[in-house]
């Protein structure tokens, strides 16, 4: 029986190649356009989970409070005392490290140099996560100053083989260092993503303040492992107060998250997780669902509307004595062989996407053959979209009567199978309404953002990393470059000018009180010709002078900084920072630093010589940009020759910041985009059931004189009518759903009507387009075709 | 063999009612052929539905080899039919989807015939049936008269104690027409009890016994003298 079955489902797919073709292909689509978000979810959430003991690793979070003793912020900047003191005093902490990012720096085998991302970390780190060693001891890695793990990737490309311990690299061109440890290259979704690992004894023997315990500085990450069985809640109450213990002026307080969850609930509001990445990954869910049952509505649709070609099948089966337990079962296995016929196509269409979709979302997406649980899943969704897309026919198919079937009595299409097909048709559409409705307003917002006006010169202006000798020859480089022709300023700074990299508090001013001392600051450290470089708006005062010597203890404050401090006359008032009294000499308009969705916070821009990091140039526009970066090149590699150049156009870097944005845009482009495309499939489909059914009624009109166009009406006509009827109940649902997602942004756009009736429009022409095909061709053949048919 | 008593059958719309079977007493000897004439909409489907199993009255008895049938429940009206009943229809009713073996070979399936006994009853009757050569084809390949020698096959392969046909003829020629009948009567004389609703009075001289109906009652009954014989 499974084997006639079988059989059966294959010569019906066979000689019903128009819509099989439309099912699989629509299945496929659908199926594949859910695999791969699924997979991008299962990629976020496995986020941070490549440690020993994923349930017992904890970050450690510093919630900071306002001068109303309001908790104001939740961060992962940690003093570097916290994880010593943690690992020695509490028994339950079975392992704590402090991390360092330094980002890219140079690591060279002789002549090989390459610039690759780096941690300074404690050796304890070691068992956190969970690295695969291919060379080397993990309990003693990290022990010795002048040791260093590099990733398998790394050591090939220094050495073009992993078979590299105790061999010796040159870091930062200062320190040469022995190789002991070679691990598996790191997957894309860990949070420590390093190409090499240095030991936190390294970075004390840099820098000798680091040794001393600073309850201060934040600079540092801590990562915890507990002993298993911890009371987590209870531990947490009994840390609370550990930073106040220590630095009494201190209002900051430390808690514990799980390491594994920070990656998607990243937002804290009043200390409390509030969720994050988490919501857009449910949204992706949510589409990744609804494309699915986009997909299988069409199946459904098309298996129903074919039920008088199925029908007679079924009659004489059950004159044989096949049960309805049996015809449902053929049904199901039916919509089964579609189901893996499509679901091998999605497969295929998945592989030939991943490289694509990786490179768009800057990710490390891929499917893991050898993994079991890759497996057991689809075999999961094969078996959900063959029930669901098969249940509904089956039980339909298999109710008919064999006597009304059998006898050529009109077989009523039940006003209920009717009803259904014509409510998933507009469920279907409903959505697509609203992904579209949702997409464009995701690209408005982008746009708004985009738009909005930067504050500064963003053009021409490009930066590299302060590193080596670019120190002590900046005035070299400046004198060089200027004399060049290519670069008409440039300054130094602690941080770039894309994006907020340093806050502080502790500001003192006239007026201020006690409380006023915990409020942030976001901080940029320079010396001369900021305001120059930039293009930023002086409003009062003037930019750093080399005329002035006091400017050595002179700051710059942004509009709101002045607001927030509610000086009336700045310029020239003495205010306190870092513990330094300095002069206000010039005040200039907000700019955009943090994240384009959010209004202007307080900035200081300090004059402090010691503390650099990038050198931002502005590039002379007469020139093209090609040679300008030729020229720029050439020099600072003549001035600092031992490391690479490398050149970061501003603006690029702010395009960075609306990434996550971006991200959500493409993605419901491209998904709004299947889940019509397919929905206009099934539609097709529908339409050439219904033309094909009603080819004799067509006939007899066109005999009794009825014109191709008043035929393609009444062709057109009811399907037109269900996706009116969809737009007009998924434009108020798009618009509260788009309307709430747009509060998210301090910064947002409105929705505009013109948009929700273009997308109407469109749909419904797109709809029209669809079916008049079909109604078209059924108009138009020939009357005496249609007659001798019957 | 059957024994039907005071059998009713009323179709029930929204707007009216038909009665299709008024009251229809009639029996069916073992190794009988008979027919049921009548003019459209006397009922003659209607009752061979009944006797089918695939229609429910509203009152009456149906016995069959003395058991009544009509106070089954649906799967055991399922089991009955497919182990005593074999049907013929109009159009053929093969399924498209399956070639000629495979369609006779379905009602097996469905009586559970384990495969290599299957294989062999097929074969057999597609031999009796003389379309060896047609086995492997799809019913659209055939002639009509050749669809329906598939379709009396399939009927016969479960070794029914009684064929329902229901206008075997209506959809073919008459010279393809005569071929089914002849075969229907060398089924007959080899044992089969036939029970056949058809138009054609031609059709109905095969058979012992022809029953006239009429608005759902039996007006007239007719014994075929050339053909009783040979049963007594």
């Amino acid at each position: 029986m499974f084997k006639l079955n079988f059989k059966i489902a294959l010569r019906n797919i066979w000689k019903n190649k128009t819509s099989s073709l439309i099912n699989i292909s629509g299945l496929a689509i659908g199926l594949a356009a859910c695999l791969l978000l699924l997979l991008y979810v299962a990629y976020e959430y496995d986020y941070d989970t490549q440690t020993i003991d994923t349930g017992q690793t904890y970050k450690v979070m510093i919630n900071g409070r306002d001068a109303n003793g309001e908790v104001d912020g939740t961060a992962d900047a940690t003093p570097n005392a916290i994880a010593p003191l943690l690992k020695q005093n509490y028994p339950a902490v079975k392992a704590a490290a402090r991390i360092e990012g330094q980002g890219k720096r140079l690591i060279a085998n002789g002549a090989q140099t390459l610039k690759r991302t780096t941690y300074f970390a404690d050796p304890d780190l070691l068992n956190i996560f969970d690295y695969h060693f291919i060379y080397g001891d993990k309990r003693t890695a990290l022990t010795e100053p002048n040791s260093v793990i590099v990733t398998a990737s790394t050591a090939r490309m220094l050495f073009g083989t992993t078979d590299v311990l105790n061999r010796s690299v040159r870091y930062d061109d200062k320190t040469d260092l022995k190789i002991t440890g070679v691990i598996k290259d790191l997957p894309g979704n860990t949070s420590v993503s390093f190409d090499f690992l240095l030991p936190w004894s390294l970075n004390e023997a840099y820098r000798s303040w680091i040794k001393r315990p600073d309850w201060g500085n934040l600079n540092y990450k801590t990562i915890i492992r507990m002993n298993p069985e911890t009371d987590i809640k209870q531990f947490n109450r009994s840390v609370k107060g550990v930073i106040k213990q220590h630095a009494s002026w201190s209002s900051n307080e430390m808690v514990l998250f799980p390491l594994s969850k920070l990656h998607l609930y990243d937002t804290f509001v009043k200390g409390e997780s509030t969720g994050g990445r988490i919501d857009q990954l449910r949204l992706f869910m949510g589409l990744a669902i609804g494309i699915l049952l986009i997909a299988c509505i069409n199946f459904m649709n098309m298996a129903t509307a074919k039920s008088e070609k199925r029908a007679k099948e079924v009659g004489i089966k059950k004159t044989i004595g096949a049960t309805r337990g049996s015809l449902i079962g053929q049904f199901l296995m039916e919509s089964m062989v579609l189901t893996v016929l499509s679901t091998t196509l999605a497969i295929v269409l998945i592989e030939l996407c991943i490289p694509f979709f990786n490179r768009l979302l800057d990710i490390q997406l891929g499917i893991n053959y050898s993994n079991s649980s890759i497996w057991i899943g689809l075999m999961g969704v094969v078996l959900i979209t063959g029930l669901i897309s098969g249940s509904y026919p089956a039980f339909y198919l298999s109710s008919f009567n064999p006597i009304q079937i059998l006898t050529k009595r009109n077989i009523k299409n039940g006003l209920f199978s009717v009803n259904l097909r014509q409510i998933l048709v507009v469920g279907q559409f409903s959505f697509a309404v609203i992904l579209i409705i949702a997409t464009t307003v995701i690209y408005q917002q982008i746009q708004y953002i985009k738009n909005r006006p930067v504050g500064y010169e963003i053009n021409q202006l490009v930066e590299l990393p302060q590193e080596g000798l670019l120190y002590d020859k900046l005035d070299v480089l400046r004198e060089r470059l200027a004399k060049s022709g290519a670069v008409l300023s440039l300054y130094q700074s602690s941080g770039t000018i894309a994006t907020e990299t340093s806050w502080f508090s502790g500001m003192e001013w006239p007026g201020s009180s006690e409380a006023d001392k915990l409020q942030n600051f976001s901080q940029l450290a320079t010396t001369y010709d900021f305001v120059k470089t930039t293009g930023v708006k002086l409003v009062a005062g003037r930019d750093f002078s080399r005329s002035f010597a006091s400017d050595s203890a002179a700051v710059l404050l942004n509009r709101s900084a002045v607001k927030r401090m509610n000086l009336k006359d700045p310029v020239g008032q003495t205010v306190v920072a870092h513990g330094n009294k300095v002069t206000v000499v010039g005040v200039f308009e907000d700019f955009i630093l943090g994240s384009p969705t959010l209004k202007g916070s307080p900035l200081v821009v300090a004059f402090m010589k010691g503390w650099g990091g990038k050198v931002t140039m502005r590039m002379n526009p007469s020139n093209s940009v090609t040679e300008n970066i030729a020229t720029i090149e050439k020099i600072v590699k003549e001035v600092n020759p031992a490391y690479p150049v490398e050149l970061t156009f501003v603006d690029q870097l702010y395009a960075e910041k609306l990434k996550t944005q971006r991200v959500l845009g493409i993605l419901s482009n491209l998904f709004g985009g299947l889940a019509i495309f397919i929905s206009c499939l099934g539609l097709f489909g529908l339409a050439s059931y219904s033309a094909e059914q009603r080819t004799k009624e067509i006939g007899v009109r066109k005999v009794l004189g009825a014109s191709v166009s008043s035929l393609m009406q009444l062709l057109s006509f009811s399907f037109l009518k269900m996706v009116a009827f969809a737009i007009i109940i998924s434009v108020p649902i798009a618009n509260y759903v788009m309307n709430n997602w747009l509060q998210n942004f301090e910064f947002h756009t409105s929705i505009s009507w013109l948009i929700v009736l273009l997308t109407a429009a469109g749909t419904l022409a797109i709809a029209l387009l669809t079916v008049s095909f079909q109604a078209y061709k059924a108009a138009n053949a020939n009357p005496v075709d249609a007659l001798k048919y019957e | 063999m059957i024994k039907i008593e005071n059998l009713e059958k009323v179709y029930k719309t929204e707007e009216i009612e038909t009665t299709a079977l008024n009251g229809i007493n009639m029996h069916v000897k073992t190794g009988e052929f008979v027919s049921i004439m009548g003019p459209s909409g006397c009922g003659k489907s209607t009752l061979l539905n009944v006797m089918g199993l695939l229609d429910k009255p509203e009152s009456g008895s149906y016995k069959f080899l003395e058991t009544e049938l009509l106070s089954m429940n649906d799967k055991q009206r399922s089991n009955f039919r497919k182990q005593n009943m074999g049907f013929v229809f109009q159009n053929f009713n093969l399924i498209d989807e399956l070639t000629v073996f495979e369609n006779i070979e379905l009602p097996l399936i469905y009586n559970k015939v384990p495969a290599t006994e299957r294989k062999r009853l097929v074969n057999e009757i597609i031999e009796r049936m003389n379309i060896v050569n047609r086995s492997g084809h799809f019913p659209q390949q055939l002639s009509g008269g050749q669809q329906q020698r598939v379709a009396v096959a399939r009927a016969l392969v479960t070794k029914p104690k009684l064929v329902l046909a229901d206008e075997p003829t209506g959809n073919l020629d008459s010279s393809h027409g005569n071929e089914v009948m002849e075969l229907l009567c060398e089924l007959n004389e080899q044992g089969t009890t036939i029970v056949m609703v058809t138009h054609s009075s031609h059709d109905a001289s095969f058979s012992n016994r022809i029953i006239n109906l009429k608005d759902g009652h039996v007006i007239s009954e007719k014994i075929n003298k050339s053909r009783t014989e040979e049963l007594i």
